[in-house]
């Protein structure tokens, strides 16, 4: 079965752009243009990945939307969920000389695609981070 | 120089050349029909202190205004001792500024009566003069920086904006080329590397806009601190390595044995000699070469950034650090540039209260040099 991506993006054309790379490499593809809908959507579908763009509602919904499901409080709704990687979608690193990555209190999230995303690029972060968890499951379905 | 500087020196001036007890300036608010002590020389704190006057209150202020000139020769039975300090046995006023609208009056009291008389009212008109014409041009200054600095916000905004079409369009774009969205024939391809191509101009255009709206913005910038200069200049040299290599140029570097520390942010110092370190390479043809220096020189911490390039036209020399603007050589030699980056670095040299100078002849290379005062820590 094809693995999940929750894809958390508000502008339907970077939907676009970042739908068929995912699709071209046999993932399923669901899309969330809220913090909230994410959220909906992570208890129904349990990804296998949640591709969060930081940019939603406000400029910094994303961030709200991973420390929520990265909650520390084991009482969290999210608790079921906080294995599942988060690959977030930013442009901090192309357009200043911040360097930021990955927190565990502050930003918990995996790793970072920058926009503009360059396809080959996301697929290569994508499969990093559902790969090696996934592929015993597939041995063991076959 | 700062409004209240201007007026201090006004104040004080007049009260040496008058020998007077003291002087003071009083400034008409926007309705005209008020006056507030803005400056004082020999006059006791409380009286430039006190609530804005009505000018109805003050009979030589009234005077002088419509007259250009007032004397109080006595103040002890005079009624226009109103609104003097009480220590003033005589004044001598006159209007502030240009004749048609004058901004205030400028007064000078005398310890004794009779100490003044109308005939000298023509130097207080002259030192008023001077004084309303420093009032004017801090004025003019003020309302240049709210403007330049509400030109900054608007680019600032707007960039933001114009950022979020570009990537998008880019990643769409790279989708296509990378075959994600099917098969291409070689003219499709041909026609999309060309979009491509111009996005990235776009996106290079729309990044110096926001850094160039960022430096001009106080409130955005971090903090300035003592920085060490050379390891700025050595992330600036490694990070066009790679470029200077894939060109054929040859990127030098010497490095300062000792810490040169300078007063300014690190970030800010990145995007200097990215900046210049960058269009030495980018300007020099292959076989080139470019040599980027550090060294201590009297009070100031230098860097040298010499490059064997397409040099830069006498003509263009004088425009080199205005926004938007790009030689002719530099627009033929390489299509992609916006003429932001040296109005970036010229800017971020000056806050850092640096200085920064060319030397060049066209087809023989440039050589620029920056110097920053060096950091000594107090002991």
């Amino acid at each position: 079965m094809a693995q999940k991506i929750l894809l958390v993006e508000d502008n339907p054309d970077m939907v676009v752009a970042l739908r068929m790379p995912l699709e071209a490499s046999g993932y399923q593809v669901f899309v969330a243009a809220s913090g909230q809908d994410a959220l909906r959507l992570v208890q129904e579908l349990d990804p296998a990945l949640i591709l969060l763009d930081v940019m939603l509602e406000t400029s910094t919904a994303g961030f709200q939307v991973s420390l929520q499901l990265r909650s520390p409080d084991p009482k969290s709704q999210y608790a079921a969920y906080r294995h599942i990687p988060i690959l977030m979608l930013t442009a901090i690193h192309t357009t200043t000389s911040l360097r930021f990555g990955p927190d565990e209190a502050y930003l918990p999230v995996d790793d970072f695609v920058d926009k503009p995303v360059d396809p080959d690029v996301l697929l290569e972060k994508v499969r990093a981070l559902i790969e090696p968890a996934d592929l015993e499951a597939d041995h063991l379905t076959e | 120089m700062e409004l209240s500087e201007v007026l201090q020196r006004l104040v004080s001036t007049a009260t040496k050349a008058f020998v007077a007890g003291g002087a003071a300036v009083w400034l008409l608010d926007e309705t005209g029909s008020r006056l507030t002590a803005a400056a004082g020389y020999g006059v006791p704190q409380a009286f430039l202190q006190q609530d804005p006057l009505p000018l109805g209150n003050s009979p030589l202020a009234q005077e002088a205004l419509a007259q250009g000139a007032a004397l109080v020769t006595s103040a002890v039975d005079d009624p226009r001792q109103a609104g003097l300090p009480v220590e003033a046995a005589s004044a001598l006023a006159v209007p502030l500024g240009p004749g048609g609208r004058p901004s205030g009056i400028l007064c000078v009291y005398g310890a004794r009566p009779h100490q003044f008389d109308l005939a000298q009212a023509g130097l207080l008109h002259e030192l008023a003069e001077l004084g309303g014409a420093a009032l004017a041009a801090t004025h003019a200054l003020a309302d240049l920086e709210q403007i330049e600095a509400g030109k900054s916000e608007f680019i600032r905004v707007s960039t933001h904006e114009l950022r979020s079409p570009i990537t998008v369009s880019q990643s769409l774009v790279r989708t296509v080329l990378k075959g994600y969205a099917g098969p291409l024939t070689d003219k499709q391809k041909d026609v999309f590397k060309r979009i491509s191509g111009q996005l990235n101009s776009l996106e290079s255009l729309v990044n110096d806009l926001l850094d160039l709206a960022a430096s001009q913005a106080p409130e955005l910038a971090a903090s300035e601190e003592p920085v060490a200069l050379n390891s700025s200049v050595a992330r600036a040299v490694l990070l066009l390595q790679p470029r200077a290599e894939e060109k054929g140029v040859t990127l030098n570097f010497r490095q300062w044995r000792g810490e040169l520390a300078v007063w300014a942010t690190e970030e800010g110092l990145d995007r200097i000699f990215v900046n210049l370190v960058g269009n030495a390479v980018k300007y020099t043809p292959a076989d080139g070469e470019v040599t980027v220096s550090l060294q201590p020189a009297g009070q100031e911490a230098q860097v040298i950034i010499a490059d064997t390039g397409i040099g830069i036209p006498a003509e263009a020399a004088p425009h080199l650090f205005e926004e938007f603007y790009r030689a002719s050589n530099a627009r033929t030699f390489n299509a992609v540039g916006t003429g932001l980056g040296l109005a970036i670095v010229k800017r971020l040299v000056d806050q850092f209260k640096g200085r920064i100078a060319v030397v060049s002849t066209e087809g023989q290379g440039a050589t620029f040099t920056v110097g920053f005062p060096l950091y000594r820590p107090a002991k």
